[in-house]
């Protein structure tokens, strides 16, 4: 057995207590169900009473949660808009572009916190308020992680602006930095510090940079040096930070938040054009004299430490495991992909580390009503096992509505899954034949392209049509079209239907022809020749001749077909002898009309016009 | 992170042998060895029993869903040699019927694809294995291969269908021809797999032999598109073996040892969209595990039966009780 650099999660399901039962389980569509039971099967019970519980386990509830609804919503527009553009980024703005769809993600983050927090003060309910609270801090760090991977990884800043984006990290972060920045700033040296800050680097090289440090550095020394601060300690104390004096810096320890704006700060004053290779010395040097050795790192500041040492995978699979949900790490992954910055890395579980993180957020998805639209879009993207995830998710959508049907079915079609539009069209065809709507399962059938189906659904449109002697859904059969090909039922359906029309139309030459093609043709279903047959009654007995002679000839051929056909079986019982009574006389009437329109006919087609 | 999300309240009086999620996740379905089946709706978090089934006259072992297309039908079988099969018509739960073929328990249920029709596989402890067909109109159609395994039958599962290639233009009206395959575990710590000829019967078509004792249950995975087939089995012996066959060859099973565990393993079952196995170990844990790149099998989490608090989930108000 292999070994994951870590030990598999250990999750403790509440209840089951007792040394002599044990766990049974099992698999839902997208969650596990497990309860207490005892394996070895015994006929009598022991008689101890057992947990009624059924616990349902699930991976990914962030996914039920209201408030990250904007989030996940916001966000899978920009991921869309990313896979979109993909082929049109080239050259020098491509990495413009990747910058301000990694800005464009923060900031869906920052307006959902801000909705949390409107909601929080409107809500003025103090469980609710800490929910929030956490939920807003949770989002704060993310941002504060996704700004820094957008500084190190996408804007990828050279030596010297480097800096200057570091510090707006701090400062957008941690709203004390403001204060310390303008005591600090607000030196006996104003001017000497807004010559420094003013150029962004654009037209400056960085020796040019270093130099002027250098000498601004040494001037400052040298005013230490001279006593010109030494009437006043603050100033004094002021002076040693600017240059850089760690033990300085750490008196003022209450102002400085956190260790990593004690490292800014720092580099601020110490190294103002530290290179990005050499950030992760300091950074860790910072981490451990700021926490002196008091307290242990939180997941937070591992995350952090992994940015600056530049190693991305660390940092994905650090906060994999401290978030609670996949979109996080999903969207970062791929972004960072699009970068070009993630080596195919050999992960455990088959295909790259992109894919593996969207197909998991986007199984996530499928376990809401309304989300996994989104869902879709995700495997899409997944080109390995985007579609077969997508055909095994959709099919356990539970297809509460007609209009909720459609759309899965929409999407289905839409990606040529002929499989699953098949099976879930079945399942509405026959759920409707269950409730007698024909109709609608006829429409299902030849949506499905189920010829079988449909075959069984015309039956029974016929056998009702014989029962009560007229057609439901009249709408639907009228307007079969080309669907009426799919069966030869159907197709028999759809032109008897039309017989019916046209005698209605009082076109009976028309009307007449068709009945005759539906028995030649062997469409009709030999059970419905009689029908036919006494449909046919009505055209006989009109004043005019309808039939013509070779017509009555075929008619007279398919009733001698139809009743040599018949045999009796064993000893007819009383119905039975009733109904052989009403066929026989329908055949006789048929006979009789038959014969009397031949000779009419015969007459008629021997006369000469006018006659 | 897993999350509770719901702990429905059975109210069965006794032992609780299985719980089944039908296909859309909305319904649950128990049985206890107090003789019933019951049914309860779980969407959204809630539970409402719709049914409390009985007609069993013993502790009742599984239960099965059948697939959606042919409404809501539910398998059960039992120490009582039963098998009943109900359905749901017109809003309420009946027996719509009841196979009385096996000389004694029977352990396992199990439906096929969809595609073959409504076809359910009993295991029984009498060492036989009956295949009930719905053939229409509220009849069943049986058939039964006789000493399937020597001392008894404990599990039954079906191998998912494998759409035909002539499926495409098939002529209207026509079925088209699936190859039914399933795999049974028995008492003979065997696991065999059984196809259907062309005449209808069933035959055995290949022995699987590597446990030392016997095999509780066998699961075979869903497809997931790639031209392998896996079978887990799980034994009285402690072993769990992942049986993999390339279906180029067609007839040649391989082996691989997923863990040697350190008691009986009852019960082996593989997630339905993800390709997770889930394994129960007697030590009280169920692990789930997943193949990795290079074909070893990793173990990816533990679910630990404990006493007190877990990590609960956003919705408040879980009943964390003991």
């Amino acid at each position: 057995m292999e070994e994951l650099d870590g030990e598999p999660t250990v999750t403790l399901i509440p209840g089951v207590n007792s040394q002599k039962k044990q766990m049974c389980f099992d698999w839902g569509p997208g969650e596990m169900l497990v309860c207490e039971t005892s394996f070895s099967k015994k006929e009598k019970s022991e008689m101890v009473p057992g947990c009624p519980y059924i616990h349902i386990i699930r991976k990914d509830i962030d996914v039920y949660c209201k408030i990250l609804r904007k989030l996940f919503n916001e966000s899978h527009g920009i991921f869309v808009g990313l896979q979109r553009i993909e082929e049109e980024l080239t050259g020098k703005s491509r990495k413009a572009q990747l910058v301000r769809v990694s800005k464009n993600y923060r900031s869906v983050i920052r307006a959902c916190m801000e909705e949390m927090h409107q909601l929080a003060i409107a809500a003025k309910d103090p469980a609710g308020d800490s929910q929030f609270s956490s939920q807003i801090s949770i989002l704060s760090a993310m941002e504060l992680i996704w700004n820094l991977c957008e500084i190190l990884f996408i804007e990828v800043a050279p030596a010297g602006p480097l800096l200057l984006h570091l510090l707006d990290w701090v400062r957008l972060h941690v709203c004390e930095v403001d204060s310390l920045s303008a005591d600090v700033l607000g030196s006996e040296n104003p001017s000497k510090h807004k010559d420094f800050w003013k150029l962004p680097g654009n037209t400056q090289t960085l020796t040019e940079l270093e130099l002027k440090w250098q000498h601004w550095h040494e001037e400052c020394e040298r005013h230490l040096q001279d006593g010109t601060f030494a009437s006043s300690p603050h100033l004094e104390a002021l002076c040693k930070i600017m240059l850089g004096d760690e033990a300085a810096l750490l008196e003022e320890k209450e102002l400085l938040s956190n260790w990593y704006h004690f490292l800014v700060t720092r580099l601020l004053y110490s190294h103002p054009t530290v290179k990005p290779m050499d950030l992760h010395r300091y950074a860790q040097s910072s981490l451990d004299v700021f926490l002196g050795g008091e307290s242990n790192t939180e997941p937070l500041d591992n995350i952090l430490l992994a940015a600056f040492e530049f190693d991305i995978h660390q940092v994905i699979k650090e906060c994999s495991t401290a978030l609670s949900n996949w979109w996080f790490v999903a969207h970062l992954t791929d972004l960072l992909d699009h970068c070009k910055l993630l080596q195919s890395h050999n992960l455990y579980f088959g295909s790259n580390m992109r894919e593996f993180l969207l197909l998991e957020y986007a199984s996530g998805l499928f376990a809401h009503h309304s989300l996994w639209q989104l869902g879709v879009d995700y495997f899409d993207y997944c080109p390995e096992l985007g579609r077969v995830s997508l055909e095994l998710h959709i099919e356990r959508i539970p297809l509460s509505t007609e209009q909720k049907a459609l759309k899965v079915l929409r999407v289905c079609e839409q990606r040529q899954m002929t499989e699953q539009v098949r099976s879930i069209c079945k399942i509405l065809a026959m759920k409707a034949v269950r409730n007698n709507r024909l109709g609608s399962a006829l429409s299902w059938s030849i949506r499905a392209k189920d010829a079988a189906f449909a075959t069984l659904v015309s039956d029974r449109f016929l056998r009702d049509y014989c029962e009560r002697g007229c057609f439901s859904d009249l709408d639907l059969i009228d307007n079969l079209g080309p669907a009426m090909m799919l069966s030869d039922r159907l197709t028999f359906l759809g032109k008897y239907r039309e017989f019916h029309r046209l005698y209605g139309e009082k076109r009976f030459v028309d009307a007449a022809a068709l009945l005759l093609s539906l028995m030649t043709s062997q469409i009709a279903p030999r059970s419905f020749w009689m029908t036919l047959l006494t449909d046919a009654l009505p055209l006989l007995e009109q004043k005019q001749v309808i039939f013509s002679a070779e017509q009555t000839y075929e008619l007279m051929r398919c009733l001698e077909d139809l009743t040599s056909g018949r045999l009796v079986h064993g000893e007819p019982d009383a119905q039975q002898l009733q109904d052989d009574d009403i066929e026989t006389t329908k055949v006789e009437m048929l006979r009789i009309g038959l014969a009397r329109n031949l000779a009419r006919s015969i007459i008629k087609e021997g006369s000469l016009e006018g006659s | 992170m897993v999350s509770v999300i719901n702990t429905v309240d059975t109210s069965h009086e006794d032992m609780i042998h299985d719980a089944q999620m039908d296909y859309y996740g909305t319904r649950l379905a128990t049985c206890s060895s107090d003789r019933s089946v019951k049914i309860f709706d779980v969407r959204n978090g809630g539970q409402i029993l719709i049914a409390d089934l009985r007609g069993h006259e013993g502790p009742v072992w599984q239960v099965a869903w059948a697939h959606p297309m042919y409404g809501n039908i539910l398998a059960s079988c039992s120490y009582d040699r039963k098998v009943i099969i109900w359905k749901e018509e017109n809003g309420t739960w009946e027996k719509t019927h009841e196979h009385m073929g096996h000389d004694s328990s029977v352990n396992s249920v199990c439906w096929a694809p969809h595609d073959y029709g409504l076809i359910l596989a009993c295991g029984s402890s009498d060492g036989a294995i009956s295949l009930l067909t719905y053939t229409g109109l509220g009849q069943w159609e049986v058939k039964k291969i006789s000493n399937a395994h020597t001392i008894g039958c404990n599990a039954v599962s079906w191998a998912p269908a494998v759409v035909p290639g002539s499926l495409i233009d098939q002529p209207s009206g026509q079925k088209p021809s699936y190859i039914k395959k399933f795999a049974s575990g028995g008492c003979d710590n065997l696991i065999k797999l059984w196809k259907e000829e062309e005449d209808g019967q069933w035959k055995e078509e290949q022995k699987l032999e590597a446990h030392s004792d016997w095999v509780r249950d066998v699961a075979w995975a869903p497809s997931i598109g790639l031209p392998t087939s896996t079978i887990a089995s799980c034994s009285q012996d402690g072993r769990v073996f992942i049986w993999t066959c390339d279906d180029a060859s067609g007839n040649t099973w391989s082996p691989k040892l997923l863990h040697k565990f350190n008691d009986v393993v009852w019960h082996v079952s593989w997630s339905i969209t993800a390709n997770i196995l889930a394994v129960s170990g007697g030590d009280n844990k169920v692990t789930l595990w997943k193949e990795s790149v290079d074909g070893q099998w990793v173990c990816i989490s533990d679910v630990n039966k404990g006493q007190g608090s877990v990590s609960t989930s956003i919705t408040e108000g879980q009943q964390n009780e003991q």
